[in-house]
């Protein structure tokens, strides 16, 4: 009986996502069709290129691995009640802080990774904790803040990497740091493929998170802000710590974000690397289709880098243009918070809302 | 060079205008209730439909009404979501500024076979307006005249905005529906509608801003042109309190701001810096807003969903 | 026999729902009729029926002898009937007339002519004898001010017929007789009025004619002459009301002591102005006053949730001012808040997450700050159990719970925590007969164990059943502290509106 309801609930909460990523492909589907090609095929095209062969899979999850944690930083804050839009600042400091100290700070390998990490994770995390005691302090809204200090963020690492810090090395004088000692890389999972240690990094914390918002009192307390914040000071939870710590962790995971891809990917901080693919809204929008639930963040996020990874072996393979991809996304979520239900339980719903409010 | 001359005036005045048109409509559509996040999508949709218009028809005028229809269909398709939907308008934004993204970007090869940026010779950008007396006088005359009509355009539609506002009933019952809505439904103010009237004429506002990115000064589209233009839009919007002579303020401090930072360049200073300007001078000007709560619940920082 | 207005078997049903249930009125040209009953018992959806805000599944509405249709509240006003909702619907920005013509503003040259509309509040303001300043900002308006604006717009828009949806809920006893007299004069002048109560002594002073409902259905139609409270309560609530727990007497020693408790004001004016008061143990202490006059505040101050500029709150031995709220109810404090939506849960949360508010910080229920779900629901069961709290499952929506059914919640959670000390908030606001009986009885039941309750409550009869001594607040003061044996209404009346 209550196992039976728990799965009507877990069906009752997919249909909404699924409603959306069928209007997605719809939608796909007639751009598909009006540069003349073939939609099954082209969708056949990109599957494969997402999840065709161990390598493209492996691809998928390397391209993933960035996005899951944006995605679990913008879900603790989400949960909480806020809305950090700041997640690509916070990944770009927290990059640029962790490949400097894994370039600066002396030592073994695994002391340079664990500076790097500690060095990402405060970067994010510090930067984000600015918008939050702005928010609290000051009143500054959070949902604009957090964008401007985007911008400030992004110039700010390029500045750093384009002069102080900047790769003199090479012949051409690119913005990005030097190149990191192999000591402190992140290892690869699988020789010659590119999914990094970083991607078992996401995973342990989306179960970690999941954990945490779930089964403990941190958890309740984030969730209770988030659902209703008088609720919350009423009960005697603290608003206003609760608050700068998510944005804390928040800022932080997003650095972290970063963090790996320069541990395990670029083994530099290339200006752009970060900016240039839209990790940070695509983190964005995994939390959103998910509900900011840590595990389905991690499951959306892997399903939008497919629909990146494959959308790149559609373009390499027929005249599709690549860009099918963001319209694809962009749909999806236009459409996940969209009322579209069917009819019979929106009447049982009202009916028992009157009755409530009778 | 001096730091401030003439011609920063003039540039400063000439690059308001789309953060002006842009934030114009953000607070329309903010008093009927929506937060419009979706500025930038909208600007961007609007700057590309108006090169499309202009290289199919050959005309200027075509390809600014082209640039204001394109618009006005994101922007449909956004209160599809927000209001008849009830999506979370927040997210229905973000959304919008996704998907033109890749819909320009998609446009860009399935129409002109081209990637990163299209432009061609032929197409014509906009005039430039001399206004015959105004034109003779000394200084004033170089920083009025001269601009694009959309520049003006701009102007005035911050003027009639505001008479809009306060002084027709259809204005006033705008501004009802934003304050509170159930109260306006429960009156049989036709309020969906105003809220869908609102969100055209944001998508108008917004198309011309577009056009005038794209046909203003070189008559060309390139990807992702907005440049966060419709961000800056959104925060001048709710610097000015959706008020419009309030907007023409905060518009006036950013393009200030954006032509200073342009200028600063020649001063040897790390172009990071100068064009880090605009957004640390906005955090600084956020803390001097008053009534800073008011805005707050319109953009439902309460909870995502 | 002609009828301005006749609904006849009118049934609505939502899904297997059944709210309406063949329900019949009628009404005369200067007839006052009350629609009575409990919480739920369908007076609002039948309201919202007639002004078009919901469609009926079957029935007819006869309007002047025509069969009409409302598809909405437009059509509605259109045909002359016209409502004043119990939450209000003002625009608190814009002035009284702004608010009373909105939807049929006056025109000049298409333009808002802002001073014809001033100048025919005026007009309707004499000719009703309803007093309103025509460019006082709504907002800043009272209470009772903004009923006036309200009665005034169904009026402006040329109703017949007004429907008054709980008026008196809101108002202060002299407001509440204004109240009563302009229905009269509008009676007399021609207008219908539909009134909809659970007050029944209001409704013995100005009703023609009483419709009562329980549980969708109609239980009784009578003429005023014909029919005493009594009577009407029966119908109301289908069986006699339960007599309260006999009070023990207690003298127990101070237990909340508030001293020279000073918030400050926007203006010159404090919120709370060098205010004292003591809770005993054993006793239940009521306070009495006009909404706005500081009670609010006053709560507030005493469980943290707002900062005081002067004065001390000490609970026993512990001292409150400027610690924590989750410190004060450590210190053996409880809440029960005056909105239950705003402050005492999570319309979001589940039934089980609004009930672990605090709990979840017990040692019981908290393992290493893992909270023990397993043991936390078989209490969460019992409060279910013993307050009849009907909820479909503990992972229900609290907000999905009826207003009456969360309410018991968050009285079972408050009187859960065993407190020594309970604030009460409007402890009944918006439930049912049923569960005010419950409420009444756990508090009372409270007391006589030598817990100490403050109660706050717009409803005179609650302070006058429940308290043992009560305080009247005006302009964030104490003015006066009545014994329980020489309170009445009238006294407190008086006292509330600033009279001696």
């Amino acid at each position: 009986m209550n196992r039976k309801r728990k799965l009507q609930q877990l069906l009752k909460s997919l249909v909404q996502p699924l409603t959306a990523v069928l209007i997605g492909l719809l939608t796909g589907a007639v751009a598909i069709s009006l540069v003349g090609a073939s939609v099954l095929e082209t969708y056949k095209v990109m599957w494969d290129g997402a999840f065709g062969n161990f390598y493209f899979v492996t691809a998928t999850f390397a391209r993933a691995t960035p996005i899951i944690l944006i995605g679990l930083g913008l879900a603790i804050a989400f949960r909480a009640g806020v809305f950090n839009m700041g997640a690509e600042g916070q990944m770009v400091l927290g990059a640029v802080s962790a490949a400097l100290a894994a370039l600066y700070v002396p030592g073994s390998g695994i002391i340079k990774i664990l500076a790097a990490l500690a060095a990402g994770f405060l970067a994010g995390g510090l930067w984000s904790l600015l918008a939050g005691w702005m928010e609290t302090r000051f009143k500054v809204q959070l949902l604009i803040s957090t964008l401007l200090l985007n911008y400030v963020a992004v110039l700010f690492a390029g500045y750093l990497v384009s002069h102080p810090f900047q790769d003199k090395s090479g012949s051409a004088a690119l913005a990005q740091t030097p190149m990191i000692d192999q000591v402190a890389w992140l290892p690869k999972l699988f020789p010659g493929m590119s999914v990094h240690m970083g991607f078992v990094i996401a995973i342990v914390l989306a179960i970690i998170l999941f954990i945490i918002l779930r089964f403990t009192s941190a958890g309740y307390e984030v969730r209770m802000l988030g659902y209703n914040p008088f609720f919350a000071e009423y009960g005697g939870i603290n608003k206003i710590k609760v608050l700068l710590y998510s944005m804390f962790f928040s800022g932080g995971i997003a650095g972290l974000a970063g963090t790996v891809e320069v541990l395990g990917s670029q083994y530099r901080y290339v200006e752009g690397s970060l900016t240039v693919p839209g990790y940070a809204w695509t983190g964005l929008m995994a939390a959103l289709l998910a509900n900011s639930n840590p595990l389905g963040t991690a499951v959306a996020s892997i399903l939008l880098a497919a629909l990146q990874t494959g959308a790149m072996g559609m373009e390499r393979n027929t005249e599709v243009p690549l860009e099918i991809a963001s319209v694809i996304q962009g749909v999806l979520i236009l459409f996940v918070t969209a009322k579209i239900t069917m009819n019979w339980w929106k009447v049982k719903k009202k009916g028992r809302d009157i009755h409530g409010a009778a | 060079m001096e730091l401030l001359d003439l011609s920063f005036f003039t540039s400063a005045i000439r690059m308001i205008s789309p953060i002006l048109l842009a934030a114009l409509g953000g607070a329309l559509c903010a008093r009927v209730g929506i937060f419009n996040v979706g500025l930038e999508g909208l600007i961007l949709a609007g700057a590309f439909s108006a090169i499309v218009g202009n290289y199919y028809s050959g005309s200027v005028l075509v390809a600014v009404l082209t640039g204001a229809l394109g618009s006005v269909l994101v922007s449909l398709l956004f209160g599809l979501a927000a209001i008849r939907l009830k999506a979370n308008p927040i997210v229905a934004g973000i959304a919008i500024n996704f998907l033109v993204l890749g819909l320009t970007t998609f446009g860009l090869r399935a129409i002109f076979d081209v990637k990163g940026a299209f432009y061609d010779k032929n197409m014509e950008g906009l005039p430039k307006l001399d206004i015959p007396v105004i034109e003779g006088i000394p200084v004033v005359g170089k920083l009025l005249s001269g601009h694009s009509p959309l520049v003006y355009i701009a102007f005035l539609a911050a003027i009639l905005l505001y008479i809009f506002f306060y002084r027709t009933v259809t204005g006033f019952r705008v501004l009802a529906v934003g304050k509170n809505e159930a109260a306006a439904r429960s009156l049989g103010l036709k309020v969906t509608l105003l809220q869908y009237g609102a969100i055209v004429a944001c998508g108008i506002l917004c198309g011309l801003a577009g056009a005038q990115l794209s046909l203003g000064q070189v008559t060309m589209f390139t990807e992702g042109m907005t440049a966060g233009r419709g961000f800056i839009a959104l925060v001048a919007m709710m610097l000015g309190q959706s008020h419009p002579i309030g907007i023409v303020g905060s518009s006036l401090l950013f393009g200030l701001m954006d032509a200073l930072s342009i200028r600063l360049q020649g001063f040897s200073m790390p172009t990071q810096f100068t064009a880090m300007l605009p957004y640390i001078i906005t955090i600084f000007a956020m803390f001097f807003l008053k009534d800073r709560g008011a805005d707050s619940q319109l953009s439902g920082q309460q909870s995502s969903r | 026999m002609t009828y301005v207005l006749e609904m006849k078997e009118m049934t609505k049903k939502y899904g297997e729902f059944l709210a309406n249930d063949k329900i019949s009125i009628h009404l005369k040209k200067g007839e006052v009729l009350a629609i009575v009953g409990e919480n739920g018992a369908g007076k609002t959806t039948l309201m919202r029926m007639l002004y078009g805000l919901e469609q009926p599944t079957s029935g007819e509405i006869i309007l002047n002898g025509r069969n009409v249709k409302f598809s909405g509240p437009l059509d509605a006003i259109e045909n002359g009937i016209g409502m004043v909702h119990q939450h209000f619907m003002l625009f608190s920005d814009f002035t009284v007339t702004e608010n009373i013509v909105i939807g049929h503003e006056p025109k000049r040259n298409g333009f808002f002519n802002r001073k014809a509309a001033a100048e025919k509040v005026k007009e309707l303001s004499d000719q009703y004898k309803i007093n309103v300043n025509p460019l006082k900002k709504a907002g800043d308006c009272s209470i009772g001010e903004q009923q006036r604006i309200e009665i005034l717009k169904v009026l402006y828009q040329g109703a017949d017929i007004i429907i008054l949806d709980e008026p008196t809920a809101v108002l202060t006893p002299l407001e509440v007789e204004e109240l009563l007299k302009t229905i009269e004069f509008l009676a007399l002048q021609g207008k219908s009025i539909i009134l909809i109560t659970h007050k029944l002594p209001e409704v013995m002073k100005v009703a023609d004619q009483i419709t009562v409902l329980r549980n969708g259905r109609v239980t009784g139609n009578v003429l005023k002459q014909h029919t005493d409270v009594e009577q009407l309560a029966t119908l109301m609530v289908g069986r006699e009301l339960q007599k309260l727990t006999q009070r023990v007497q207690l003298d127990g020693e101070p237990l909340l002591v508030v001293d020279n408790l000073t918030i400050g004001g926007k203006e010159e004016k404090p919120i709370l102005d060098d205010l004292s008061l003591t809770v005993h143990r054993g006793e239940i202490v009521g306070i009495a006053g006009v909404s706005g006059n500081g009670q609010s505040e006053l709560i507030l101050a005493i469980t943290g949730l707002r900062k005081i500029d002067n004065g001390s709150i000490r609970l026993g031995e512990t001292i409150l001012d400027g610690t924590s709220v989750a410190n004060r109810r450590s210190a053996g404090l409880a809440h029960i808040p005056e909105d239950r939506y705003l402050w005492g849960a999570a319309k979001e949360a589940t039934v089980e997450e609004t009930g672990l508010m605090g709990y979840y910080r017990k040692k019981t229920f908290n393992q290493s700050s893992f909270i023990r779900l397993n043991g936390f629901r078989e209490l969460l069961k019992g409060w279910i159990d013993r307050f009849e709290i009907k909820t479909p499952s503990l992972d229900e929506k609290s907000g999905n719970l009826s207003g009456g059914n969360l309410q018991k919640l968050i009285v079972a959670r408050e009187l859960g925590f065993e407190t020594d000390f309970l604030i009460a908030a409007e402890p009944t606001r918006g439930v049912d007969i049923g569960a005010m009986e419950y409420i009444h009885e756990a508090i009372i039941e409270k007391r006589n164990n030598g817990d100490g309750v403050l109660l706050v409550s717009s409803e005179l009869t609650e302070i006058l059943t429940l308290s043992d001594r009560i305080a009247v607040m005006y302009e964030g003061k104490i003015v006066d502290i009545l014994n329980r044996k020489e309170a009445t209404e009238e006294k407190l009346s008086v006292l509330m509106a600033g009279g001696n």
